[in-house]
């Protein structure tokens, strides 16, 4: 292995704190300022000159949002984490499965296939949007929680992916699987998934952030109030409390919560995994 | 492994079997009954309760109003259980649009004045059964102009529930009045005389930026609507000879611009950088006394008295923008639709009914609201007057108003062509001639790419 | 003759690495691909070839078709029509959407250099600390990138308000004078750049930061020793050593972050359609606006969407490959 290459003596102890202290200020100020700002009164969010420092701090937006009986928070939130876990779940399976089968299977029009699947890469959802918009409508999808997970479940890149892994995986061990009477099914799941780990974690966080942060196929596809995702509600409420900023900015702040909560938990799994992937 | 293979048929099946609207993951797992579930099974029966769904734009005071009377509704009709669902305005237009060709829609919509004749067209509403309402009964129930909107080919589509105004009226400031020393509340014989006042409201900062506007007239429908009134009240025309092409490039139509940018400009009533549609919308910036006179629709009342219920105002008549005679467009007016793909017909029209055609019921929409009755009995109504005394006024102009006509698509003309010149040609971008080529062209292009 | 093409297909997929297949293991290969390969077809095939059609014809769902795809009758065939108004014609769709390309280039060029300029001195302070520290820095700034979008909007909306807002009012504080409106004055144009345009640009910055950072640490990690040790020999001092040697062997990596950037900046939707909707006079407009608002709001044209989609299709296809080329080449030193 060789040593890797530190640019320590490039800069001097300050300028490294200068350059860093400036990308948190740039990165925070406008979560603190905002934060800070959904314990405001309405009155004082109005206020020209803008007070920092809420004078008298209110927990009331933060109240009024949770007990709306316009929206119901568990219930988008389970919309919106239902929808990414079952579509991160799918994909992580499929993209597994069909990368073990290009893998490890030699079979005629083999590349032809993976050809077919790959063209996907070239294929941007934006570009099909209007067409699949179409399809979704007339598969009678159209304003259900599926139509958000469907026509996203198979991901190129992450069949891709597992086909390199795959690939990888010492073939010894299927091979005495296979002696052993192991069934093709129990390979993969038992021997060949167990292994993908790493390889599908970051797929998978991906593929969950997408989808939780969807908007723009949300938006065309979901019309029932009960079937909205966070950040189709986040607009609604925006909209109905134009007037009073204070409980967009708690309702925000609410759904973020969650997400910065298991961000924390397990952070140096979710950036080490995330960067990987724009390398394989 | 015959239990391999059938075992992903099952999952592949399972997937498939997802394509059926009623069975989605929340229906499934979370055990509620769920809207789409009742309405799409056929005339549910029996102890189920029949599913009504109703869209409408978010605006409190409308919301408030229809779910008085969908409440009532629900009262009188305990086997009818109606989910009213609100959308944000431009979220609204969108699922309109995306939702009606697909089938996939609410039973009755609150529809935007003017866009309901471009789905009538499209064969995605249902006319209205003679029992509710024949055309001959609503041209004697309702004004001419909100009633446009909903009459195509000699049938009836839909009944409206406000007269659209956003013409001949303006909420002024007691408070910003007395402290100019303005004569309160104001007198207007001429436009003169509001530009003369708004000129004395208008305050700069030490920077020389904008700090209250006099004159808010720079919002997308008021630009829209006086830009179509200007050109009537000096009696020119808009259409075409064939009454489907558009003709702005007339005398009439630059006279209008270029009093709109003269205001802006050399009067400086209003900065059109900071005061437009986009930004300082001319409702919200009136609410924080950012603006002295915002020249808007009487519809803004109900949703001022509920949002800003501190808030001190009047809504006054203007006078004629363009010279002595009022005339003006309208671009019909908010009314109800049912669209073709209800399984209830008769319990949708009901109700849309009791939304739109039953007085007292209308009666109570317009009173929460402030908005204009479309319905001439009510217009006349003493309840309303007394609770918006602006009302007396307003009614004698109504008289003066006709549909703005049979357009393609009014909300392209307005925010995609219309709006955005003249705010361009305001803020001393494009001059007025380029303005009024510009809309000349593009609203033609328009008509003649829709053919 | 289904059973026939079934029998077909499991003669077709023969080998296993390690010998002929059995007839389970055909199977079994058979049942795994084909409802992935029909998925492909129907969402991904089928539709690029369903969206070129479109764009030749004049069409919207309003109006009943033909029998295949609604399409002829009311909806008819217009040949290169939609392409030829789009570039050539004067319908106000067609005049935004040209406005339209420039404004997303616009932003590719604003963003590229500044996502990399910011990322890259991060990423070389950050590789220059102690572990500890390095870790809670990188956990910040990677906040941006999971905040969703929509939430992103509002926040930002309350650092650009003109007049009170968080920026205007930072500046205040310093002395200066702030512009009237930093996302609503068309007026505000520097050196061809739209003010709103930078606006919306350092936002797509802020979201995107921690994601670059982390992709130029790993880059420096990856950056052998045993270049600086040569380096040193011949008594190059440090900066030139970074010139000379660390940004060339970088230089894949920015350029990927570059084409990435590129990539991701095209498909963005959420950032403009809600701080700016594409205002002011249409500086912000972007292609994807148009796409959807000319598909999806309103309602005569979603024909000439799909020609407008085509368009955007194209100029992806070139830089994925591109993508694909630097991807195959990465870590080749």
């Amino acid at each position: 292995m060789l040593k890797k290459f530190h640019p320590f003596y490039l800069l001097s102890r300050s300028a490294i704190y200068i350059i860093l202290t400036a990308g948190l200020v740039f990165t925070l100020l406008p979560f603190v300022y905002v934060f800070l700002a959904s314990f405001k009164t309405n009155a004082e969010l109005l206020r020209v000159p803008p007070t920092f420092i809420p004078e008298k701090p209110i927990i009331e937006n933060y109240t009024t949002v949770l007990s709306d009986s316009q929206i119901s928070l568990t219930r988008i939130f389970y919309n919106s984490g239902m929808v990414a876990i079952v579509r991160t779940l799918l994909t992580l399976l499929i993209s597994s499965f069909a990368g073990y089968i290009f893998a490890r299977y030699r079979f005629t029009g083999k590349n032809l296939f993976f050809g077919m699947i790959l063209a996907q890469l070239m294929i941007p959802f934006q570009v099909v949007m209007i067409p699949i918009y179409l399809l979704t409508v007339k598969m009678g999808l159209i304003d259900t929680l599926w139509a958000l997970i469907i026509p996203m479940l198979i991901d190129a890149y992450g069949i891709f992916v597992a086909k390199q892994f795959v690939e990888g995986l010492p073939g010894e061990v299927m091979e005495a699987a296979r002696i052993d009477g192991a069934s093709e099914f129990g390979i993969y799941w038992r021997i060949v998934l167990p292994q993908l780990g790493p390889a599908l974690a970051s797929l998978g966080i991906f593929t969950f952030m997408a989808s939780w942060n969807d908007y723009l196929w949300p938006l065309i596809i979901i019309t029932s109030p009960e079937k909205r995702t966070i950040p189709l509600l986040l607009v609604w409420y925006s909209t109905q409390h134009g007037a009073n900023q204070g409980l967009v900015l708690a309702a925000s702040i609410l759904t973020l919560i969650p997400i910065f909560v298991v961000y924390f938990l397990a952070q140096r799994w979710i950036v080490e995994q995330s960067t990987q992937s724009a390398f394989k | 492994m015959k239990r391999l293979s059938l075992a992903l048929l099952i999952v592949f099946s399972l997937v498939l079997a997802g394509c059926s609207p009623n069975t989605t993951p929340t229906e499934s797992a979370a055990k509620q009954p769920a809207a789409t579930e009742s309405v799409a099974s056929p005339a549910a029966t029996g102890g189920e309760k029949i599913v009504i769904r109703v869209w409408g734009h978010q605006n409190n005071s409308f919301n408030q109003a229809h779910q008085d009377i969908i409440n009532k509704f629900m009262e009188e009709n305990p086997n009818v259980e109606i989910k009213f669902e609100t959308f944000p305005w431009d979220v609204f237009i969108q699922t309109i649009q995306t939702s009606l060709p697909a089938g996939q829609v609410a039973d009755i919509i609150e529809m935007p004045g003017g866009m309901g004749l471009r789905y009538a067209k499209g064969g995605q509403l249902l006319e209205v059964p003679a029992e509710v309402m024949t055309l001959d009964r609503a041209r004697e129930t309702y004004f001419e102009a909100p009633l446009g909107g909903y009459v195509y080919d000699g049938k009836l589509y839909g009944l409206p529930i406000e007269f659209n105004l956003e013409y001949g009226g303006a909420y002024v400031n007691e408070e910003m009045f007395k402290a100019a020393g303005l004569p309160y509340p104001p007198q207007w014989k001429g436009w003169d005389e509001v530009i003369a006042d708004a000129k004395k409201l208008t305050k700069f900062d030490s920077s020389n930026a904008m700090e209250v506007a006099g004159l808010h007239y720079t919002n997308n429908d008021q630009l829209y609507t006086y830009f179509l009134s200007g050109i009537l009240e000096q009696g020119g025309q808009y259409f075409a000879e064939d009454g489907k092409h558009f003709n702005f490039n007339t005398p009439q139509a630059l006279a209008v611009v270029q009093k709109m940018v003269d205001m802006a400009q050399k009067d400086k009533v209003v900065d059109p950088v900071t005061y437009n549609a986009e930004s300082n919308w001319v409702g919200t910036s009136f609410a924080q006394k950012l603006t002295a006179i915002a020249v808007l629709g009487s519809w803004f009342t109900g949703e001022a008295r509920i949002t800003y219920p501190d808030l001190k105002f009047d809504y006054v008549k203007l006078p004629p923008f363009m010279g002595d005679q009022y005339k003006f467009t309208s671009v019909s007016g908010w009314g109800v639709v049912v669209t073709k793909y209800t399984q209830h017909p008769e319990i949708a029209w009901k109700l849309a009914a009791a939304m739109a055609a039953d007085p007292e019921n209308a009666l109570h929409f317009n009173l929460t609201t402030g908005t204009i009755p479309a319905m001439k009995q009510v217009a006349n109504d003493s309840r309303l007057s007394e609770k918006y005394p602006f009302m007396k006024d307003l009614v004698t102009i109504l008289p003066y108003g006709v549909f703005q006509g049979d357009i393609v698509d009014p909300s392209q003309l307005e925010f995609d062509i219309i709006y955005p010149n003249l705010i361009q040609a305001i803020q001393g971008i494009i001059t007025p001639e380029q303005a009024v080529q510009n809309i000349h062209e593009e609203a033609n292009a328009m008509v003649d790419n829709a053919k | 003759m289904n059973a026939l093409f079934t029998r077909a297909l499991l003669e077709w997929i023969g080998t296993h690495e390690g010998g002929r297949l059995t007839a389970s293991q055909r199977r079994f290969a058979f049942w795994g691909l084909v409802p992935i390969l029909i998925w492909v077809f129907v969402f991904v095939l089928f539709p690029i070839f369903w969206v070129i059609l479109l764009s030749l014809f004049s069409y919207t769902p309003i109006r009943e078709g033909g029998w295949f795809l609604g399409l002829g009758g009311n909806n008819p065939f217009v040949g290169l029509g939609n392409y030829v108004e789009l570039f050539t014609g004067s319908t106000k769709a067609a005049r935004i959407f040209r406005q339209a390309i420039g404004n997303t280039f616009l932003f590719s060029l604003l963003a590229v250099p500044l996502s990399v300029g910011t990322a890259l001195p991060v990423a070389i302070a950050l590789e220059s600390v102690h572990e500890r520290v390095k870790s809670s820095f990188r956990l910040i700034y990677f906040l941006p990138v999971i905040t969703g979008s929509v939430a992103v909007t509002i926040i930002w909306q309350y650092v650009y308000a003109p007049n009170w807002g968080l920026l205007s009012q930072l500046m205040k504080t310093i002395g200066l004078t702030p512009p009237r409106s930093w996302l609503s004055d068309p007026t505000q144009v520097y050196f061809g750049i739209p003010l709103a345009m930078l606006a919306v640009t350092i936002v797509y910055v802020w979201v995107t930061f921690g994601y670059n950072t982390l992709l130029f640490i790993a880059a420096l990690q990856g950056v052998p020793a045993v270049f600086r040790e040569a380096a040193r020999i011949d008594g190059a001092n440090s900066w030139q050593e970074f010139w000379h040697i660390v940004i060339p062997l970088l230089r894949r990596t920015i350029l990927l972050a570059s084409v990435l950037t590129v990539i991701s900046t095209l498909q963005q939707f959420v950032l403009f359609q809600l701080l700016t909707r594409g205002g002011p006079a249409y500086q912000t407009q972007t292609i994807l606006l148009s796409v959807y608002q000319n598909a999806f709001v309103y309602s005569e044209n979603m024909g000439m969407a799909a020609a407008m989609s085509i368009f955007l299709f194209i100029i992806l296809f070139v830089l994925t490959i591109i993508q694909f080329r630097l991807l195959r080449t990465e870590w080749e030193y």
